[in-house]
């Protein structure tokens, strides 16, 4: 398998925002990550990616533990996220925000002055490749500051890309887009699929996660409730009970 | 020229080293108002150099720029665990540490006949190498003005080698850089390392010029006006620094118009460009438009 959560917990206080939850993704699926509001997706993803150490539980990739790493060393071992709320570099160019992306979980193991000296980072063919399938080109050379809203989301996840991850974890993609903007998305992240990523999709567009998942996990209050095929999960009783039955597909979403 | 003119030409090209040393802290995303105190330190290892140790310029060069960006490390080892605020306050305590030692260091050697190094409160005089040298005031002008040349040069040479993109990112937000894989401590260490050596070549530039120092010269007013000059000249380019200087030593200062009124004129000018231009008048947004421009 590709990633692995067992007996993961996160808890604030009180709040169990993650209770031991165990996932299993295998390599090249897309798994999708349901669940209300503030049943614990986001607190998942930052589980995954270090920002936040668990109460108690692990976290694997490719059989390798990565709960002991910082950050850093996890993105070098190919992982890679893109945030809820858009979080870029607005000072630094739509090429440099990629370009950090790329090289900054290099840092060790190249010689120190000839990177930050050596020129031409920013015609790595990587880049420009990636520039080209997020449709933001032509924006090479703008701050990301002074993208469109759908700019910055392609950013994001162009960003995720560069560091050449084995898992992206996407949380919340198409949040604010239209229906249409969604099925590009979902073309989008199956390419993206097809080059080799396990990718881990929180969505609340339900037309999009039904769509695109290979598999799929719901969370309810911090704890996983279902887990199966996307036909398994719309079969179950206890997901339309706690969650589809709801209809809050188009929920205001809350922060990462 | 006359010598008041290269005393004013060399008085904007000194105090860019400290504007450019306190402009990458900035980018790097900390207020520091104590880079006079690396500028101190340099100026008094590189007078004791040449002055006691009678060693030859260009190692005094290297000393103080080793000792400022040793000194520097070494402060930000702890400073960097703080921030905002208290990494400013930091800065400027070390500052005033940094002028309460140099108030009772004493160093002093009979040299050639002098009585010569630190005494303290009153001073260190006869930091006499460029006379013994035979160095003319001009000749004296254009050696600082190489030296920030290549400090400048460094600089560019590292934007384009995106040395300064890793620095820019980190500063402008510490944990998505460390998110992005970057060890945003390492990089806000090293960049207040090579900002304090910058410093300490500016300091040991000045020592020469001056031939005597005194901890008095290195206040905190020295530490207030480096960091503004960044912060007015603009964030996007290690042009904004020079440009800060240039309005406020430059115009400012020199002008006849403003004598006496300098520092209403300058603390109106800072308020006004960062309300306006909260990064400066050469912002990442204009600096990118002309590289765009530029390349057509
Ligand atoms: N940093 C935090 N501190 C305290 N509580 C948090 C924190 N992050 C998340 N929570 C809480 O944990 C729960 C799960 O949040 P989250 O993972 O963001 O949910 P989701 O992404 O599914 O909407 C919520 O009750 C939220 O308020
Ligand atoms: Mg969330």
């Amino acid at each position: 398998m590709m990633l692995k959560l067992e007996g993961m917990s996160k808890h604030f206080g009180g709040v169990k925002a993650v209770d031991d939850v165990s996932l299993t993704m295998n390599e090249g699926e897309i798994f999708g990550l349901i669940g209300p509001n503030g049943s614990g997706k986001s607190t998942t993803i930052n589980l995954i990616t270090g920002l936040y150490a668990p109460t108690s539980g692990t976290v694997s990739l490719e059989g390798r533990d990565l709960t002991a790493l910082a950050q850093h060393e996890r993105t070098a071992l190919g992982v890679a996220r893109t945030f809820q709320n858009i979080r870029l570099f607005g000072n630094l160019s739509v090429a440099e925000n990629l370009w950090v992306a790329q090289n900054g979980h290099k840092q060790r193991r190249q010689h120190f002055i000839s990177r930050w000296f050596k020129a031409g980072g920013l015609q790595d063919t990587n880049i420009d490749e990636l520039l080209r399938f997020s449709r933001l080109h032509s924006k090479k050379d703008s701050l990301a500051s002074a993208l469109s809203f759908g700019e910055m989301r392609r950013l994001e996840m162009a960003r995720a890309l560069a560091s050449n991850p084995k898992v992206l974890l996407l949380d919340e993609p198409a949040a604010g887009a239209s229906i249409e903007d969604g099925q590009l998305l979902g073309e989008r992240i199956r390419a993206v699929r097809d080059r080799g990523v396990s990718i881990l999709l929180i969505e609340h567009m339900m037309e999009l996660v039904m769509g695109i998942t290979d598999r799929m996990a719901v969370l309810n209050f911090g704890r996983k409730i279902a887990e199966g095929t996307p036909s398994d999960i719309q079969s179950n009783p206890d997901v339309r009970a706690a969650y589809l039955g709801t209809k809050n597909k188009n929920k205001e979403p809350a922060d990462a | 020229m006359d010598v008041y003119t290269i005393t004013v030409l060399a008085n904007i090209a000194l105090f860019s080293f400290l504007a450019i040393s306190a402009w990458l802290l900035l980018l790097v995303g900390e207020i520091s108002f104590g880079q006079q105190a690396y500028f101190a330190i340099g100026a008094y290892t590189g007078g004791v150099s040449t002055a006691v140790l009678q060693l030859p310029f260009g190692i005094a060069l290297l000393m103080a720029i080793a000792a400022g960006g040793l000194f520097a490390g070494l402060v930000a080892i702890p400073a960097m665990r703080l921030s905002g605020l208290h990494f400013s306050i930091a800065s400027l305590a070390f500052a005033e540490l940094v002028r309460s030692v140099l108030n009772v260091f004493q160093y002093q050697r009979w040299v050639d006949g002098y009585l010569t190094g630190p005494d303290g409160v009153n001073g260190f005089r006869d930091i006499r190498w460029i006379y013994d040298a035979g160095i003319d005031p001009g000749t004296y002008f254009l050696m600082i003005l190489g030296c920030l040349s290549v400090v400048m040069l460094g600089v560019v040479m590292a934007s384009y080698g995106r040395g300064m993109t890793i620095v820019r990112s980190v500063g402008e937000n510490r944990r998505l850089a460390a998110a992005q894989g970057m060890n945003a401590t390492r990089v806000r260490i090293i960049t207040a390392s090579v900002a304090g050596a910058i410093a300490a070549l500016g300091g040991t530039l000045y020592a020469h010029m001056a031939t005597y120092i005194e901890p008095a010269q290195f206040g905190l007013m020295i530490g207030v006006h480096s960091l503004a000059y960044g912060l007015i000249g603009g964030m996007g380019t290690v042009f904004g620094p020079l440009l800060g200087v240039l309005i406020d030593i430059g115009a400012l200062e020199t002008l006849r118009i403003f004598s006496g009124y300098r520092m209403i004129f300058f603390g109106g000018l800072v308020a006004l460009v960062l309300i306006m231009r909260p990064r400066g008048i050469l912002d990442e947004a204009t600096v990118a438009k002309v590289q765009r421009w530029l390349r057509g």
